[in-house]
């Protein structure tokens, strides 16, 4: 019942967030059944080689493990087979462990066709923290992944335009989510506002960068009443 | 010779000349006062500098509940040049604490500022490396009022604290009252020292000074540099 | 549930002139050669302190004339950083975070989240609380809603709909008082349960609101649906296919306004949403005026949804009567000793969290709102909490939708998305 990693009582709830041992790093219990989900089935029988585990954890949802390497490879599949048709793309996001444990950068897809979830889960260690982009494939992982680039350090191989999102563009304190990062950040709180208000707030936006990743052409103002119906696809 | 010598201040210094001879109310200057203080205090345009949930509470006592149209204050003034007092309702992050600064400043005087919420007058529930602990860091405040987020009837509170204010002004201080050094634009509002105090980790449970190996990265707040 | 169609006669096509004719350009003269002019692209800033924007978002526009080249959304400006502080929080007191990142429909966010770490942690609540629950999320997505409705109208030029739903929306905010004690950031929630039951009149007084609500909703249809300068203003503006929109990740209503029938409560449906009996609107167009239908309808069918609750709501406990999750009544914890160590554990420990991640999503009023914990065995905290924000990737379409429109369907575009920005930067 007790917290086994830190005090118990008040202390248990005073210290700092969790950071496991990696006793846990085999993520509880033993290979889950894949037969009750579809593509988890399809998945460990035909990319054997780079499935490293999966579990069913919280009454039924199923996480699968896979080899960074093939992540791009894998997920194209998921998306265009007609049997497993993952057309959205939930979340991509990250899950840091500290204390030396590889970051596991993860993918929520649903499909609206078969109306089924999965979970994809890329372990990068710490010293090679990138792994492919899937902008190709989805778009929403664009502003997702560069949310995971900013606050976590994943470098996403062939991303359009990887910079921070969120922190500013010349934040020079760090990853902010990682577990080795402090919650009040590294520099003091003077040092902060210091730099905050040295921060020229027109930077970062000339007309070069608005332009850079387009291809540059002329675009025609829209004229309303000449635009297609929305298209109904895939759910009939 | 021209009008410096009737202006207040005379023009020269804050201590001597003019109608308005700096320090000694008159008569005169009390009845002055008075109408200028009026005006200024019953038709205060509001400049919203709304960022979160007090922001909504804001509009909240814009519309038709809790009227502020009564103070004269339906005019949410949207540009800074046109605007009196500075509302900043809401969490301030350190990205967004040079757009509040330039928004202060390009304010022109007579400004009041009202730190609305408990996020704005000192970091309210986020202690986090993002977010200014308090704007009183970064602007003069006049007011604060405290809630997560105040009630409607707790901004009227507050900017009738505002009026009271106002209502207090002589002209005969002005130098007191709209005192702002010029050369300290878009520069943090105080000093290193006071930051770290107003910023400092205030009773709090979280240990938030640990690194999560256990190590300490300081103790208690003290105004030393952490940059390599 | 049943497939209505609405059928609407309203005109689509052409700009209507102010006579009721249609006309080719409201602005220019079309007969007309343009000038040959030699011009660069202008480079405009909106924000982040704008009133326009809905919240502290920066757009960075290229402009040639008014048309718009480019726009690239800056966002971060309200980054709160929820996600490090839950870490550093056990479960229960994660729920105060959440009405802060969400705060035009709080009580969604507290269900949420609770309904995530009941999820991990293999937890049934009771019958009564499911009810109470989606009384609450239903309530909530009328309310943030009405808060579109008024930004949108001003945005539009119509200032009457903003009083009107500010009207109703205070109603709402009477029923928060009453039921947790702030009007905003109600924190209701609790793992296994609620704060507190529903106090004495509530039901009553929902049922009030219930009653004269719907009028007011046909007010401000009477206003804006068929208006003439909403229309030209809505129509064909920032429009999107539903392919299009899936692959985007847009959800909720401005998935189903590009004709994409996807709803959360009905596709993964939780909290017995299968038995209640209500319609999902599904647009066709993808553009502005589908979405602010879309919209509309949803809070009609809320309404309905929000009569059946009432009606079902049974009697019994509201939390769940497990004292190693729920904290016994103070009557026990003063009286029977256990009841006061179950306290003392529940209170200094928390609840232990099992092995494992767990993603749960519902149809919040943005979209779809997900909620994903990781955790480790015997944890009291999570070892990451993530918030999958709808706003967060619908804003992200932006750029998309809004090439080559003019300045100020930017800013229509901009207000039809639904954003708050405390969701998008956290």
């Amino acid at each position: 019942m007790t917290d086994k990693k830190s005090g118990s009582g008040l202390d248990a709830v005073d210290e700092g967030p969790i950071s496991s041992d990696s006793s846990s790093a085999d993520h509880g219990g033993d290979e889950a059944d894949a037969s009750e989900h579809a593509s988890v089935a399809a998945l460990k029988q035909r990319f054997a080689d780079a499935v490293v585990r999966h579990r069913v954890y919280a009454g039924g949802q199923h996480v699968v493990w896979i080899d960074p390497e093939k992540s791009h490879e894998i997920l194209s599949w998921l998306q265009a087979d007609p049997d497993h048709h993952y057309d959205m793309m939930s979340d991509v996001t990250a899950v840091d462990y500290g204390n030396g444990r590889p970051v596991n950068v993860v993918y929520q897809m649903f499909s609206t066709v078969h109306k089924r979830e999965l979970r994809l889960r890329c372990e990068l260690p710490l010293d090679a923290l990138e792994i492919d982009s899937i902008v190709d494939l989805w778009k929403v992982a664009d502003w997702l992944e560069r949310e995971v680039f900013d606050l976590f350090g994943v470098t996403f191989k062939g991303h359009p335009d990887l910079r921070r999102i969120l922190m500013p563009q010349d934040y020079a304190e760090g990853h902010p989510l990682r577990k080795d990062f402090p919650l009040r950040g590294r520099f003091s709180r003077a040092e902060q506002t210091r730099r905050a208000l040295a921060q020229d707030v027109e930077r970062f936006y000339r007309a070069e960068d608005l332009s850079a990743g387009h291809i540059p052409q002329e675009v025609a103002p829209v004229e309303v009443g000449t635009l297609a119906q929305g298209e109904r696809e895939g759910n009939s | 010779m021209g009008l410096k010598h009737i202006l207040p201040g005379g023009g020269t210094s804050a201590t001597t000349g003019g109608i308005f001879g700096a320090g000694s109310p008159t008569f005169l200057t009390s009845k002055v006062d008075w109408i200028v203080n009026w005006g200024r205090r019953n038709s205060l345009w509001p400049m919203p500098f709304g960022t979160a949930c007090c922001a909504i509470e804001m509009m909240a006592s814009a519309a038709s509940n809790f009227d502020l149209a009564r103070f004269g204050m339906e005019r949410m003034s949207f540009s800074p040049r046109q605007a009196d007092v500075l509302i900043c309702a809401g969490r301030v992050p350190y990205k967004l604490a040079p757009v509040l600064r330039r928004v202060w400043d390009q304010m022109p005087q007579p400004k009041w500022c009202i730190s609305m919420g408990a996020c704005a007058s000192s970091g309210g529930v986020f202690d986090v490396y993002s977010m200014v602990q308090g704007i009183d860091t970064i602007v003069p405040v006049d007011v604060y009022i405290p809630g997560c987020p105040p009630r409607p009837e707790g901004l009227i509170y507050g900017l009738m604290m505002i009026q009271e204010k106002i209502r207090q002004e002589t002209l005969t201080r002005h130098f007191e009252h709209r005192a702002e050094d010029p050369t300290r634009v878009a520069k943090p509002q105080v000093g290193d020292l006071e930051v770290a105090e107003l910023s400092g980790p205030f009773g709090n449970s979280t240990q938030q000074d640990q690194l999560s190996s256990g190590e300490v990265v300081r103790e208690g707040s003290t105004s030393d540099d952490l940059l390599p | 549930m049943a497939q209505k169609t609405i059928e609407l006669e309203v005109a689509r096509g052409r700009e209507m002139g102010v006579d009721g004719n249609p006309s080719l350009s409201p602005i220019a003269p079309f007969d007309i050669a343009e000038p040959d002019m030699n011009t660069e692209h202008m480079l405009i800033n909106i924000g982040p302190q704008h009133p326009a924007t809905h919240g502290v978002l920066r757009l960075v526009c290229e402009l040639d004339g008014e048309t718009v080249k480019s726009v690239v959304p800056d966002i971060g400006y309200l980054h709160s950083s929820f996600e490090k502080l839950g870490e550093y929080r056990s479960w229960n007191q994660i729920v105060t975070l959440t009405d802060r990142m969400d705060y035009l429909a709080p009580l969604i966010y507290n269900c949420a989240y609770v309904m995530s770490v009941e999820k991990l942690m293999g937890i049934e609540v009771t019958e009564r609380c499911k009810v109470v629950r989606v009384i609450l999320m239903e309530m909530d997505r009328i309310f943030g809603h009405l808060l579109w409705l008024g930004t949108t109208a001003i945005d539009v030029g119509a200032f009457t709909p903003f009083l009107y739903s500010f009207q109703e929306r205070e109603r709402i905010y009477k029923l928060h008082e009453s039921l947790t004690g702030a009007r905003i950031t109600t924190s209701a929630t609790r793992v296994g349960g609620m704060m507190a039951d529903l106090p004495e009149g509530w039901t009553e007084a929902l049922g009030e609101f219930l009653d004269t609500f719907p009028d007011t909703l046909a007010e401000v249809h009477h206003l804006l649906t068929r208006n003439q300068i909403h229309i030209g203003r809505t129509q064909g503006i920032g429009a999107i296919n539903g392919a299009d929109a899936i692959n985007y990740g847009f959800t909720g209503p401005n998935l189903r306004a590009a004709g994409v029938d996807y709803d959360v409560r009905r596709d993964r449906p939780y909290y017995d949403y299968e038995t209640y009996d209500f319609e999902i609107p599904v647009g066709e167009h993808g553009d502005c005026y589908d979405r602010y239908l879309c919209r509309m309808e949803e809070m009609q069918q809320s309404v309905g949804i929000l009569r059946q609750a009432l009606e079902r709501l049974p009697d019994g406990p509201i939390n769940v009567e497990d004292p190693n999750i729920s904290l016994p009544s103070k009557t026990d914890a003063m009286s029977d000793m256990e009841s006061m160590i179950h306290h003392f554990k529940l209170i200094t420990d928390g609840i232990p969290a099992p092995e494992g991640d767990c993603y749960f999503a519902i149809e919040g009023s943005k979209g779809e709102l997900g909620m994903y914990l990781v955790a480790e065995e015997g944890d009291t905290k999570p070892v990451r909490w993530r918030v999958r924000p709808p706003s967060f990737v619908n804003l992200s379409v932006i750029a998309k939708l809004a090439e080559g429109h003019l300045v100020s369907d930017l800013i229509m575009i901009n207000a039809s998305l639904d954003i708050v920005l405390g969701e998008i930067d956290r």
